[in-house]
């Protein structure tokens, strides 16, 4: 891993159109810009983390489960 | 073309009906070529299913048919469909959808993304069906 130390207001540039931007630290947080082309994904670890443990789980489903959800999608509510 | 879908069996499809997500799905980013499989057995759940891993599919719904609205500004520019990844828990109940990062089509270039929504109050457990009433007595 490429570590490099920056300050306030400073920046690394990734390639040709990623800026990562330090905008200021306070009681241990970094505040981050970062300008990177629209169809690029950034987002927190924790929630990359999350949406692919979505997505695994998704993966898990057969058909047998999705008619019985699906019967139960069609139900009608009753109160 | 051919190939063998673990719940689907063979399939036979058209190198044109091929939806290509380029970064792949999050967790999933090897793997790049899809078919959308509407399935009378499972009807509103579609299915997206990998030609390049016979057991690899994931449940898809219609956003529209649980929240009209829903992510308009994803589907801007037209020509597109989103569809939300739906985890399927238990008999009853539990199953959810993903409202935070719904998959985007475009219709014309064949291509789609996962995308992440800026809205951080979008749910990645959205309850498909409010929690049953517990049952009444007689």
């Amino acid at each position: 891993m490429l570590i490099l130390a920056r300050k306030a207001e400073e920046e690394i540039r990734i390639g040709d159109n990623i800026v990562v931007k330090v905008l200021g630290i306070h009681n241990g947080q970094v505040k981050l810009g970062i300008d990177a082309p629209r169809d690029m994904r950034v987002v927190r670890g924790e929630l990359y983390r999350d949406i692919k443990q979505a997505n695994v789980e998704a993966s898990q489903a057969d058909r047998d489960a999705a008619a019985r959800a699906a019967a139960g999608l069609k139900r009608p509510t009753s109160s | 073309m051919k190939f063998t879908n673990r719940q689907f069996g063979e399939l036979e499809f058209e190198e044109s009906h091929v939806v290509t997500f380029p970064d792949g799905l999050i967790g999933f980013e090897r793997f790049r070529k899809f078919l959308i499989v509407d399935d009378e057995a499972t009807e509103p759940f579609r299915w997206l299913v990998s030609v390049e891993d016979g057991g690899l599919s994931f449940p898809l719904l219609d956003p529209a048919l649980l929240l009209p609205g829903y992510a308009a500004d994803a589907a801007t520019g037209g020509g597109k469909t989103v569809f939300v990844v739906a985890t399927l828990r238990g008999a009853t109940g539990g199953s959810t959808v993903n409202l935070r990062s719904p998959l985007v089509i475009d219709n014309t270039a064949r291509t789609a993304r996962q995308v992440v929504l800026d809205d951080e109050g979008l749910p990645l457990q959205f309850p498909l069906a409010p929690a049953s009433p517990a049952p009444a007595g007689r």
